[in-house]
């Protein structure tokens, strides 16, 4: 019941919808730097482990220990979201689900798609339940991607893995046309959802560039905590 | 021996396993006169360090028992115990660093804050003991010392403070640059012996004066006097950021950090000074006693020589000569002659032959005093007994100590085995706390229990090349535990009364899972259940605990409460009543959910980046869970936890899955209940063994 309540008062169920977080083959999380990319990241892939999910998050900004950090913070801003929970009750859930959490951090340099094709490789061998989605966060979209992007639609591919991205934009750039910041026009193709997320007044507005029928809703988010501020 | 007590440093050297400890003692060693020539510890030169008495521990390249050394060095007495890195020998760590006043934490230029290095901050944390850092070899390809300083303070949470820079690095490291003098330091002779003063070279001088400049920023805030001298811009002395940074130190608000390398004879001397004039006396640190005559109460103890002694046993040895008792005393003097009680059980000794150790040479003295550690022999006790003078019943805090996790069972060869094979085991139990022994009463086997399969290992070989004892071992055995999930009520009544003496008592209340080992409490009004036999009611519950009614496992996380009961004016006993409480024990157990619970071990693999996702992949089939992997240079760090079940074997798998070039520690995380699957198989086996027994 817990899990159920989590799942429904998560700024994700609203933006994205949870049945849409795992299928297809990339989503991207947008702003520029500091406003919540990663920690938007963190609460779609909450969603996942309240489903029973196992997730992989490999960052190449922080340490191991920052992100489980930031897994535990925005645990408890969606419990503290929904209301009065029995403490207790709280923390045996974390204990359940945290286990299917894995962090990888890398730097830019060491980070290949090899060793994440190793590490699910070695699910397989195993017999276990792959994880429902990989998050990547901290690659530089203001670079060429495309060989790494290729490497990891192979991925996606092989093992059926939806990986969310973080893109950092710029203040100064102007968007496209479809109102897309510059790093994402230059791979839509491979992206089936986008939420760009920007600083209007004391909030946050999370846009869905790309969802299918979803497009250009707005979604107003607590900077703080990331729960929906509507 | 150095009465002045403000002259006397007792300090261990810890540190990961391979940053080079016992390179750096042998050094240390050698430059304070105590040996003549330098032995490596790999043995290229076939000799082995000094430090490394135990042929084991030569021949493994990792020391394993501590071993404790006296030396001087600027009119200064040093006590230096060696202690091992491996956390399978972290008892050897917890005992030394109770009765140490300081500690230098070695750590490696290249791998920084390694698993081991957590472990044994944590425990330095627990004693309150205040450390140095030695980053050590600087000279291997790779080698980051500033890096390392900021691994203090990011995995750790030291105020880590570079107190020296590096001339040079890797093949290039010559010397080192003192912050405080700002003089540069080179290190000539065959083994370093000579060092040598220059002015700091050119190239250096910007990053030495930006360097000092952030320490004294960090010392003034130990020093009224180097802060008035920084903002008044006025002359700042050697001795004011010594005083200040000793009081950081002292304090455990700081952590000093030079470097060098051991190996290459570079920046001993240098870290020798910084013991002195930045490790606590005796004199700076306080210890407290527990009063046992005074309601427990605490007493501070004075490190003075003519109050009551008070004195620490914290490792037996078992030599030729009989048992080596070492301890460290805290208050008063030990002389020979002198009688003293020990306080755990009550009983006299006399201080026959009292001796200050070096390494495995013995050197005879009449006394050791307050703030020293020594040894005394032929004096019969356990690692943790305090002795004290007849006067006053006091009781040093005792260690702390963790429950084995795994057990083997051992066999003899021979009847000569079997004898040496007691001896043996006889010694090591005594030394070592966390290695436990008994005979099973159903197979008659010997059954070892200790920390790891390392622990056990080491133990096994001992008794063979010590005791001449060769013994066959079984297959490890997990210490699984019962224990329930929910709270069930019993009512039971124990009855015998069939004519003449009978048995009656009647037992009633509930059993619920508790966070501690047991409990019992007793809510019976009325004297429903007489007072006296409310502890016979306890000991039936206890002994049940004892082992569990399904699978015979020790059981743990029970609280009892006994609400009701009743007896017989003639039938009810102590007796009868004991077997009401197991009888309840059983009822109540049955009804509350008992399920198995299995050791979890917190494994954590550091290998090259290469091999990451096929370590992580190992651990996937262990039924670990990977809690995260972390990149750090060319080395990854991969940390889980995994049953213990699932572990033996596991360093030989590892090796030849990473070229050998991966190694893990393992160390007692917590018990968790196991999956269905796996009670389903250790139940099958368990009737199996039965059944074969019943044959």
């Amino acid at each position: 019941m817990l899990k159920k309540d989590l799942i429904l008062k998560s700024p994700v169920e609203r933006a994205i919808g949870i049945e849409n977080i795992a299928k297809g083959q990339f989503g991207a999380v947008l702003s520029r730097a500091g406003v919540g990319k990663t920690s938007f990241l963190v609460q779609i892939a909450l969603t996942q482990l309240l489903a029973d999910q196992k997730i992989l998050h490999v960052s190449l900004d922080d340490p191991m220990d920052k992100i489980n950090l930031r897994y535990e913070e925005a645990y408890t801003n969606l419990v503290d979201n929904i209301g009065y929970v029995d403490p207790q009750k709280a923390v045996r859930l974390w204990d359940d689900i945290c286990p299917n959490k894995v962090g990888i951090s890398y730097t830019e340099s060491t980070f290949n798609t090899d060793k994440i094709r190793d590490y699910l490789k070695s699910f397989k061998k195993s017999d276990l339940a792959l994880p429902s989605i990989i998050v990547i966060d901290g690659i530089n979209f203001d670079k060429d991607v495309s060989a790494i992007l290729e490497d990891l639609k192979g991925l996606n591919q092989e093992f059926g893995v939806f990986i969310w991205f973080s893109m950092k934009s710029h203040r100064e750039e102007a968007l496209s046309e479809d109102g897309f910041p510059v790093q994402l026009e230059a791979v839509k193709n491979l992206f089936d959802k986008a939420v760009f997320l920007q600083p209007v007044d004391d909030k946050i507005e999370a846009v869905i560039l790309k969802d299918g029928d979803r497009i250009d809703q707005k979604h107003k988010l607590n900077p703080a905590t990331m729960m929906l501020a509507e | 021996m150095i009465r002045d007590l403000e002259r006397v440093r007792n300090i261990g050297i810890s540190a990961h396993i391979d940053s080079g400890k016992t390179t750096l003692t042998e050094r240390i060693l050698f430059y304070t006169d105590k040996i003549h020539q330098i032995n490596e510890v790999r043995g290229k030169d076939g000799v082995g360090a000094v430090m490394d008495s135990m042929e084991l521990e030569r021949e493994r390249g990792i020391t394993i028992a501590s071993a404790a050394t006296h030396c001087e060095w600027d009119n200064h007495a040093v006590n230096i115990i060696d202690t091992p890195g491996h956390v399978d020998f972290t008892v050897e760590v917890e005992r030394s660093l109770r009765v140490l006043d300081g500690v230098v934490l070695i750590l490696c230029s290249v791998s920084g804050v390694q698993s081991q290095s957590i472990t044994v901050d944590q425990q330095m944390k627990r004693y309150e003991v205040p450390c140095i850092a030695f980053v050590n070899k600087c000279d291997r390809s790779g080698a980051n010392p500033l890096k390392v300083s900021g691994q203090l303070r990011d995995k750790l949470g030291h105020n880590s403070v570079m107190m020296q820079l590096p001339i040079g690095l890797e093949d290039k490291h010559e010397g080192i640059v003192d912050l405080v003098t700002m003089k540069a330091y080179y290190f000539e002779g065959d083994n370093g012996e000579i060092m040598v003063e220059k002015k700091i070279p050119a190239d250096l001088l910007e990053e030495a004066n930006a360097a000092r400049e952030v320490m004294l920023d960090e010392a003034s805030l130990f020093s009224d006097d180097l802060t008035d001298a920084l903002l008044e811009e006025s002359e700042i002395t050697t001795e004011m950021i010594m005083a200040a940074v000793r009081i950081g130190t002292i304090s455990r608000k700081m952590t000093p950090v030079f470097l060098g390398s051991a190996y290459k004879n570079k920046a001993v001397q240098p870290l020798l000074n910084a013991v002195l004039n930045y490790l606590p006396s005796p004199l700076d640190i306080e210890n407290v006693a527990i009063d046992m005559d005074n309601n427990e109460e605490t007493v501070a103890l004075e490190s003075v020589f003519d109050k009551p002694t008070v004195a620490l046993a914290f490792k037996l040895e078992d030599g030729q000569y009989g048992q080596l008792t070492y301890i460290r005393v805290y208050q008063g003097c030990i002389n020979k002659g002198d009688t003293l009680v020990n306080s755990r059980d009550g009983r006299k000794i006399k201080a026959g032959r009292l001796i200050r150790m070096h390494s495995s040479q013995m050197e005879e003295v009449d006394a050791i005093p307050a703030g020293h550690i020594g040894a005394m022999f032929g004096v019969d006790c356990a690692s943790g007994d305090t002795f004290v003078s007849p006067s006053v019943n006091y009781s040093l805090i005792a260690m702390h100590i963790m429950e084995p996790v795994i057990s083997l069972s051992i066999v003899p060869k021979d009847n000569k085995a079997q004898i040496n094979m007691s001896k043996a085991l006889n010694r090591f139990t005594k030394e070592d706390p966390t290695f436990k022994t008994y005979v099973d009463h159903e197979t008659g086997d010997t059954i070892i229990q200790g920390m790891g399969e390392l622990h056990l290992e080491v133990y096994v070989e001992r008794m063979k090349r010590e005791y001449q004892a060769e013994v066959e071992t079984g297959k490890p055995r997990v210490a699984y535990r019962e224990t329930i999930t929910r709270k069930a009520p019993f009512n039971y009544t124990h009855k015998k009364q069939t004519g003449g003496s009978g048995q009656f008592g009647k037992v009633m209340g509930f059993l619920e899972p508790c966070e501690e080992e047991f409990e019992f409490v007793n809510k019976v009004t009325g004297g429903r259940i007489p007072t006296q036999y409310i502890s016979s009611c306890e000991k039936g519950f206890r002994a049940c605990m004892a082992k569990g009614p399904n699978l015979e496992f020790p059981v743990t996380g029970i609280k009892i409460t006994l609400e009701d009961g009743g007896f017989h004016a003639v039938d009810s006993s102590e007796m009868a009543f004991q077997s009401a409480a197991r009888g309840g024990f059983l009822e109540g157990y049955a009804k509350a959910k008992p399920v198995i619970m299995e050791p979890i071990m917190k494994v954590v693999i550091e290998t090259p980046n290469e091999f990451q996702g096929s370590c992580m992949g190992l651990i996937n089939q262990r039924r670990g869970i990977i809690q995260g992997s972390q990149e750090e240079g060319v080395m990854s760090v991969v940390e889980s936890q995994v049953p213990l079940s699932e572990m033996f074997g596991f360093s030989t798998i590892l090796r030849s899955g990473t070229q050998g070039k991966a190694q893990f520690t393992m160390e007692f995380a917590s018990y968790k209940q196991v999956p269905q699957s796996v009670a389903e198989e250790i139940s099958k086996k368990k009737a199996d063994e039965k059944a074969a027994k019943n044959k």
